[in-house]
C-alpha cells in the first residue's frame, strides 16, 4: 500500500507558505486583474488598453530606461568595487576595522544622509565651493545629466560594505591548498588570481547580483529625499513613476506597471539562475 | 630581498588606498556626528547660502556649504533636548522598536521554519515556489506597497503597526537568507541523526539550529536595520504624527532644527550599529555560498 502520509516538510513549509501567499502572490493576483480593468471599483474588463496607453506614456518610459541604465551601470561597478577592496583588505591586519568601516553606510538614517548629501552636492554646496576655490566653477550636480553618476555613487557608498562581507565569505571557503598547488607550480600571483580566485567566486557573484539588484531599487529612498517627486530627467526612475501613480491614485497605470516589472524580474531571475548554473558546472 | 620590499611597497600603496577610501566612506557619519555637537547657530552659519548683510559688506557675492568636523563650542544642548526636554523623540523611538522588534523575531521564526520546510521535502514544484520568493524579493518597495495596501484594505487593519510587521514577517528575504545556509550544512550528519531515529522537530532544534547561529545573528541584524530605516510604508500606512517610527520624523529635516535632527540622528543610529559591531563577524560566516540553487 502506497504510504500517504504527509511528509513533515510540508508542515515546516505550510505556516511560512501561507502568509506569502496571503500578503504578496494573492494581492499580486489582484493587480494583475487591476491591471486589465478601467478601474478597480465597478471597473470594466477593458482588455490590454492600459498597457498600449502605458507603453505609449513618455514618463513610464523614461522611468523604466532609467531604471534599466542605473541598473546596468551600478551594479556591475559596484560588484566590481566590492571585490577590488575584498581583496585589499583580506590579508590586512586590520581587516574587521576596515569592515565595519564601510558597513557603517548601512546603519545611517536615510533622513540625514540626504541632508549631507544635499550639503555636498547642491549647487553652492561644499563640493562646488571646492571646485570654485580651485577656479574650476560652478558644477550644477543634482540638475543635469551628472545626477546620475551622483546617484551611482550614493549606491555604491550605501552598499559596497555589505557585497564586499559577501566577497570576503567567498573568498575565504576557496581552499588554501588550491593556492599552495598554483604556487608549487611556479604560477605568479596574478595567474592565480584568474585561475583560483574568480572561477570560486562564480556561485559569491550570482549572490552578489541577485543583492545588489534588489538594493539598487532601495537607493530611491535617499533620492527621493534628495531630489523629490520630479528629480532631474536622467533620474527620474521606475518607483518615481510608481510612487506618482501611487500618490495621484491612478491604479490601472500602477497595476499595469507592476505586471510589466514582474514579467521582466522574473526573466531576470531566470538568466540569473541559468549563469548560476552554468558556473557551478 | 629585493621582492619583499616589493611586496611591503604594494602593501603600503594599498593600506592609504584604503584609509582614503576608509576615510571618505566615514566622512558622512563624522559630519552628523560633530554637526550633533553643534549649536543650531553655528550649522546655520556652516550650512546656509544665503548671504547675510556682512557678508554684503565684505563684498562677497555667493557663499556656499561647508562641511566644518570641529564643533565650536562643544555643546551638548541638542542631545539634552532630544533625550531630556521632548519626550516625543524617545515616544517616537519606542515606535521604530514596535515594528521593528515584532519583524524581526517574527521572520526569523517564519524563515527557518519554511526554509527547513524547502529543504527537507522535495516535491515536484519546490524550485518552481523558490524562484517566485525570489522574484517577489527582487520586486521593488513600491511594487510592493499597492499589494501591501490592498491587503491590508482588506483585513481591515491599515493605520495599524500591523500593515508593516506582517508583510514584513513574511518578507521572502529571510527564508532566501536561511535556505542558502542551510544548503551548507552537511548532509551526512543528518542522515546519522534520521538513522539513529530523530525525527525533523528534533532534527531542527538540536542539530540545524545551532549550526545556523551566524546566519540566525546574520538575519536577525540586516532585517532590524531595514525596518528600523524604514520611511516609505510608515509614510503610506501610520496617518497619526504620534505613532510614526523616528526613521520617518529623521527624513523631514529641515532648516533650522538641523542640529536637533543631527542628535537624533545618533541616538538612533546606536542601536543599529551596536548590532553591527556585536553581529560584523556573523554577516560573514551567515551567508552561504554553496550557489543560488
Amino acid at each position: 500500500m502506497k504510504n500517504r502520509r504527509i511528509p513533515p516538510g510540508f508542515w515546516f513549509l505550510l505556516p511560512g507558505l501561507l502568509g506569502f501567499l496571503l500578503f504578496y502572490i494573492l494581492p499580486f493576483g489582484g493587480s494583475v486583474g487591476y491591471s486589465v480593468m478601467s478601474q478597480p471599483v465597478n471597473g470594466k474588463f477593458v482588455g490590454v488598453q492600459n498597457y498600449l496607453s502605458l507603453l505609449a506614456s513618455p514618463a513610464y518610459l523614461r522611468g523604466l530606461w532609467n531604471t534599466v541604465k542605473f541598473m546596468g551601470v551600478s551594479v556591475p561597478l559596484n560588484m566590481a568595487l566590492s571585490l577590488g577592496v575584498a581583496l585589499l583588505i583580506r590579508k590586512k591586519r586590520h581587516r574587521e576595522l576596515f569592515t565595519l568601516i564601510f558597513l557603517i553606510p548601512l546603519v545611517l538614517p536615510s533622513g540625514s544622509m540626504a541632508f549631507f548629501w544635499r550639503v555636498v552636492f547642491s549647487y553652492n554646496g561644499a563640493l562646488n565651493g571646492a571646485l570654485q576655490g580651485l577656479g574650476i566653477g560652478k558644477v550644477n550636480w543634482l540638475d543635469s545629466a551628472l545626477a546620475l553618476p551622483v546617484m551611482v555613487l550614493i549606491f555604491i557608498w550605501k552598499n559596497m560594505g555589505y557585497n564586499m562581507v559577501l566577497f570576503l565569505s567567498g573568498l575565504h571557503s576557496i581552499p588554501m591548498e588550491y593556492y599552495e598547488a598554483a604556487w608549487v607550480d611556479g604560477a605568479s600571483p596574478r595567474q592565480a588570481l584568474w585561475s583560483i580566485t574568480l572561477p570560486n567566486l562564480a556561485a559569491t557573484s550570482v549572490l552578489v547580483c541577485i543583492m545588489s539588484v534588489v538594493n539598487s531599487f532601495k537607493v530611491f529612498r535617499e533620492i527621493y529625499l534628495l531630489t523629490g517627486n520630479y528629480p532631474h530627467q536622467s533620474i527620474y526612475t521606475l518607483q518615481h513613476f510608481m510612487n506618482n501613480m501611487f500618490a495621484s491614485l491612478n491604479y490601472p497605470k500602477l497595476t499595469t506597471a507592476t505586471t510589466i516589472l514582474v514579467c521582466i524580474i522574473a526573466v531576470l531571475t531566470q538568466g540569473l539562475l541559468w549563469l548560476e548554473r552554468r558556473t557551478s558546472s | 630581498m629585493n621582492t619583499t620590499a616589493f611586496g611591503n611597497r604594494k602593501n603600503l600603496v594599498s593600506t592609504v588606498l584604503l584609509v582614503c577610501l576608509g576615510l571618505l566612506f566615514l566622512l558622512p557619519l563624522a559630519v552628523t556626528l560633530s554637526g550633533s555637537f553643534m549649536s543650531e547657530g553655528e550649522i546655520t552659519l556652516n550650512y546656509t547660502t544665503s548671504l547675510s548683510a556682512f557678508d554684503k559688506l565684505d563684498g562677497l557675492t555667493e557663499r556656499f556649504a561647508g562641511l566644518r568636523l570641529i564643533p565650536s563650542p562643544v555643546t551638548l544642548k541638542q542631545y539634552a533636548t532630544v533625550l531630556i526636554n521632548q519626550p516625543a523623540f524617545l515616544l517616537l523611538m519606542f515606535n521604530s522598536i514596535k515594528i521593528a522588534l515584532p519583524v524581526t523575531l517574527g521572520s526569523l521564526i517564519i524563515s527557518m521554519a519554511t526554509a527547513y520546510g524547502f529543504t527537507i521535502w522535495n516535491w515536484r514544484y519546490k524550485e518552481a515556489l523558490f524562484i517566485v520568493y525570489i522574484v517577489v524579493m527582487l520586486m521593488p518597495l513600491q511594487a510592493v506597497l499597492v499589494p501591501n495596501y490592498i491587503i491590508a484594505d482588506a483585513l481591515g487593519i491599515q493605520e495599524s503597526y500591523l500593515a508593516i510587521i506582517l508583510p514584513g514577517i513574511f518578507s521572502p528575504f529571510g527564508v532566501f537568507l536561511m535556505r542558502q545556509s542551510m544548503k551548507a550544512l552537511p548532509t551526512a550528519y543528518f542522515e546519522a541523526a534520521r538513522i539513529d531515529g530523530a525525527g525533523p522537530m528534533r532534527i531542527f532544534f538540536s542539530l540545524v539550529i545551532p549550526q545556523m547561529k551566524s546566519a540566525i545573528a546574520a538575519l536577525c541584524m540586516l532585517q532590524f536595520i531595514e525596518y528600523w530605516n524604514l520611511v516609505e510604508q510608515a509614510v503610506i500606512f501610520i496617518k497619526d504624527y504620534t505613532k510614526e517610527p523616528l526613521s520617518v520624523y529623521l527624513s523631514r529635516i529641515a532648516e533650522g532644527r538641523v542640529g536637533l535632527i543631527f542628535a537624533a540622528s545618533c541616538v538612533f543610529l546606536f542601536l543599529p550599529f551596536w548590532f553591527l559591531l556585536l553581529g560584523q563577524k556573523d554577516l560573514e560566516k551567515g551567508i552561504e555560498l554553496s550557489g543560488v540553487k
